[in-house]
């Protein structure tokens, strides 16, 4: 039986950009996905790659990731749809002025070149946005992807990359066996020296396979999107408090997101909307760009995102598992995932990382609450 | 009752669905298709298919489900998704 | 205004077809409090669509006349003119009325979805030209609005609505050039006997070939669109010969110069509701693709909702009305207010009733089923997705590329993402799909999301203050 020297469990832009780099730097490399790639949260996100939503902490990662995908058709060879554009986080009132100025600052010192903006320059940024601004966190390191292009463009990147990949294929449980790892999966057992746990919101039950309990949360984010229309804004939107993405894509639908929450979990997936909060991320949406009132809705649906007990990714060994990995619930995780899992993919080839890791020893030996 | 359409005043009877009142008046192609651009016109009259969604009154409507009103300005031309490319973002 | 207006209910019926008004009515009097929800002005659905204008009106009475004064008579609260966008897992309906611009919202508990069903064509290069309308389309016009769609009219397609609208245009003054059905003759002589179970509907049959042998309107028996042509309208109709499957077939093609093309292939279960809510399905070829998993009083895998005529598979109007009727009495006697031995009485009264009409039911389901072979006759370069202008090739391309199911297929090339969200190519994408991967259930349906119709941004946020917006606590920094 063929020993792989690395088995991927989840095919999110976590496992597949970890795979991808894996096999590129000469290991043998199978990635196990229980449906189709990236059709989860890395599939049917927001698509936003802004620095003006991400958190302080992983600043420096989301800038690197952002010139990944930027230069995507360089390194995955495919096309995701990247748009690199302004960015702008508005506000409305002196509170969410204030808001602004601290947040804005906060994360300038992180390293994002934000700087802020009076409404009427905002307003020249971006024609569209409507006269109650008052002031905005201009950015230029901003833009988006069209996400439901994401599986396609690394489905063709893996099969290049010569990754055996084993799409509609669940894995059912992991079992260290000293030497490595055997999977069960429902064409057999498969073997391999290392393996990595990618499975966002799922990477909690594939971290009881090895018996390591770590809680992750499942976010349930709404998203709403409209029919095409012609042109009425040309930059990322957001709000200071951060619950409001905004654009429109070159072909013409706006996407309005920004983390409103609807009902699902982990095993029904993102199953209701609830019409108040979509109701009240378009009355967000449509004050932030009056244009936007003449289009019409022509889907809303939800998707999952996970977060630890801190909000920051878990990237790294599992700790007392020689060989065994995890990769994901990265905060905003579509924009920096990329990167993050390139770093994780320089640790499995033996080199050392450009910047550290986020070794998931904090969120086991001490919950926050305690 | 009186509506516009492209900026033609025309006389209509109350009650009258708009997609009727387009064809009964020999405007059957509304809108051009997003990514060929083809002519387009009201195709299943339920309310299903949106090919007959126009601009009424500045927002975007289905023909077939909308009543005509007195004073309606109605504008075929660039009405519906079809989209032009956007100037400004720069594609990578 | 920033909230919904609100109504509260026993029982909530979305469609107000010969299912929905029929369940509306049965549960009335059953004693349940029922509101009735329909995006039309009126009640009657399409097949029993009101006539709008006076010069449609026929001179005898409408079938839908008798449910329409029904309905205006019971107490039932009637939400017509509403499109409805939002259906929660509480059953909840969020709505908007057309008239006012007015939010509303309908908690029952209950929910009877009864969307009907909507017309299937299977596409020909050329079929997205104006002038080109679909049958059901055809019908609405003639009946409900008094016009038709042109002055020379080719008929094409399937089904009994073919010689129903070849008929309507002739009585309409138009010139029908030709009638071209799928069937062959033999078809039509082979379901002699299960049609005279209804001789009423069969008489109205007989009628319209009368009218059309009497306009001298040739029938093209086993012939079929090869395509329609025209620059920015529909010029001419070609037809050619086709196989008992429906697949091209040789011989000689018939060109019709025509401003108008009325075609249809049969209707597709108008599933949204029980879609969206994820009840369980089933794929029915018969009855029209993927429909809900119902008992035979229309309850569904999920307590308290009930599915009902076409939009749970065709069946036609009278069975529709049928299963309408005994759908609302299970909600009243599920309600605890229709006693189970009352119930019990009234659902044989029904089956008997539907034991009736079944064979000319099923009989007319099959002659409007899909054909497979038609689908895979599409020719690569004939847009399928008409909201995306996606063609047959890319749809193939994607399954090259590895796409196993629909909504993957969707992702990789926006097939079904226009504002018809795929009502309209959902099922014949599925087909073309399944051809290559599998099985029809394999392949899956459009996941269902909200809204049920799109809807304007402006209709859904109605008047607001930007300070009453709920806005959540910020994300971490």
């Amino acid at each position: 039986m063929t020993v792989h020297d690395l088995a991927v469990v989840g095919g999110g832009v976590h496992g597949a950009t970890a795979a991808l780099f894996a096999a590129r730097g000469g290991m043998d490399v199978a990635l196990f996905e229980r449906g189709a790639l990236c059709r989860e949260a890395s599939g049917v996100n927001a698509g936003t790659l802004t620095m003006q939503m991400t958190r302080t902490a992983l600043m420096p990662y989301a800038l690197r990731a952002h010139a990944m995908w930027a230069s995507a058709r360089d390194w995955l060879g495919h096309d995701v749809g990247v748009v690199v554009c302004d960015g702008l986080s508005l506000a409305f009132t002196p509170a969410e002025e204030e808001l602004l100025a601290y947040r804005a600052g906060k994360r300038r010192e992180a390293g994002a070149p934000i700087t802020l903006v009076s409404g009427a320059q905002a307003r020249r940024i971006e024609p569209g946005l409507s006269e109650a601004v008052r002031s905005a966190g201009h950015c230029r390191v901003d833009g988006y992807a069209n996400a439901y292009l994401t599986g396609l463009a690394y489905r063709r990147a893996l099969i290049e990359a010569g990754v055996a990949l084993r799409e509609n294929t669940p894995v059912g449980g992991v079992t260290p066996t000293g030497a490595g790892f055997e999977l069960e999966t429902a064409s057999g057992t498969v073997r391999a020296r290392r393996i990595l746990l990618a499975g966002g919101v799922w990477i909690e039950p594939m971290l009881a396979w090895l018996g390591v309990h770590l809680p992750i949360k499942t976010l349930v984010n709404q998203l709403v999107v409209s029919e095409r229309v012609a042109p009425i804004m040309r930059t990322v939107v957001g709000i200071a408090n951060g619950l409001l993405s905004l654009k429109q894509y070159p072909h013409g639908t706006v996407v309005i997101g920004g983390g409103w929450q609807g009902v699902g979990d982990r095993e029904r997936g993102g199953v209701e909307l609830l019409p108040d909060r979509v109701v009240g991320n378009v009355r967000l949406a449509c004050h932030a760009i009056p244009a936007l009132r003449a289009a019409r809705m022509a889907r809303a649906w939800a998707g999952l995102e996970a977060e630890t007990a801190d909000a920051l990714p878990v990237a790294g060994p599992v700790p007392g598992i020689e060989g065994a990995f995890v990769c994901g619930s990265v905060h905003s995780g579509y924009t920096s995932g990329p990167y993050i899992a390139r770093l994780l993919a320089e640790r499995l080839l033996g080199r050392e990382p450009d910047l550290p890791l986020f070794p998931i020893d904090r969120l086991l030996a001490r919950p926050e609450a305690a | 009752m009186r509506i516009t359409v492209d900026g033609v005043e025309w006389r209509v009877e109350p009650g009258e669905i708009l997609s009727a009142a387009l064809l009964a008046r020999g405007r059957r192609a509304l809108r051009v298709s997003p990514r060929r651009g083809a002519p387009r016109g009201a195709f299943c009259m339920m309310g299903i298919c949106q090919e007959c969604a126009v601009t009424v009154d500045g927002r975007i409507r289905r023909a077939c489900v909308t009543m005509v009103r007195d004073g309606m300005v109605v504008t075929l031309q660039g009405a519906g998704p079809a989209a032009a490319p956007r100037p400004g973002a720069a594609r990578s | 205004m920033s909230g919904p207006i609100r109504h509260a209910v026993d029982l909530a019926v979305l469609g107000a077809g010969p299912a929905g008004g029929a369940a509306a009515l049965a549960a009335s009097r059953a004693g349940l409090s029922v509101a009735l929800i329909d995006e039309n002005p009126d009640a009657g659905g399409q097949v029993w669509r009101k006539p709008v204008r006076p010069a449609a009106r026929a001179a005898t009475a409408e079938p839908g006349d008798a449910l329409r004064a029904d309905l205006a008579a019971s107490g039932i609260t009637l939400l017509y003119g509403r499109t409805v966008w939002s259906v929660g897992a509480s059953l909840d309906l969020d709505m908007i009325d057309a008239e006012s611009g007015r939010w509303e919202r309908v908690s029952a508990g209950r929910l009877v979805a009864a969307g009907g069903a909507h017309e299937r064509v299977v596409p020909f290069p050329g079929w997205t030209l104006p002038g080109v309308v679909g049958l059901a389309g055809a019908t609405i016009l003639l009946k409900s609005h008094g016009i038709a769609p042109g002055r020379r009219v080719l008929v094409a397609g399937c089904g009994p609505l073919l010689f129903a609208v070849a008929a309507g245009l002739a009585g309409a003054g138009v010139e029908v050039v030709g009638v071209a059905d799928l069937a062959a003759r033999s078809d039509w002589l082979r379901a002699l006997p299960d049609l005279l179970t209804r001789p009423g509907l069969l008489g109205q049959g007989a009628c319209w070939m009368t009218s059309l042998k009497a306009a001298g309107i040739p029938i093209f028996f086993r012939q079929a669109l090869r395509r329609a042509e025209g620059a920015t309208e529909i010029a001419r109709a070609v037809i050619g010969p086709v196989d008992a499957h429906g697949a091209p077939a040789p011989g000689p093609e018939r060109t019709f110069a025509v401003d108008a093309l009325c075609v249809g292939h049969g209707l597709v279960p108008g599933s949204d509701v029980t879609r969206l809510l994820r009840a369980p399905h089933r794929f029915d070829p018969l009855r029209g693709g993927l429909v809900p998993v119902t008992d035979e009083a229309g309850r569904t895998g999920i307590s308290g909702l009930y599915a009902v005529g076409d939009g749970a598979g065709l069946r036609g109007a009278a069975m529709a009305a049928l299963g309408g009727e005994l759908a609302g009495l299970a909600a009243a006697a599920d309600a605890g207010r229709l006693a189970p031995d009352a119930f019990a009485r009234e659902a044989e009264r029904l089956r008997r009733a539907m034991a009736r009409e079944r064979p000319f039911s099923d009989r007319m389901a099959g002659m409007m089923r899909l054909r497979p072979a038609q689908v895979q006759a599409i020719a690569p370069e004939t847009v399928v997705c008409r909201c995306e202008d996606v063609t047959r090739a890319e749809i193939d391309a994607a399954c090259a590329a590895g796409a196993r199911d629909v909504n993957q297929m969707k992702q990789f090339t926006r097939c079904g993402m226009g504002p018809c969200q795929g009502r309209l190519c959902g099922d014949v994408a599925a087909e073309l799909l399944a051809a290559r991967v599998g099985t029809r259930e394999a392949v899956g349906a459009f996941t269902a999301r909200p809204p049920l119709r799109p809807i304007g941004f402006d209709e859904l946020m109605g008047d607001f203050d930007y300070a009453d917006i709920p806005i959540p606590e910020p994300a971490p920094l």
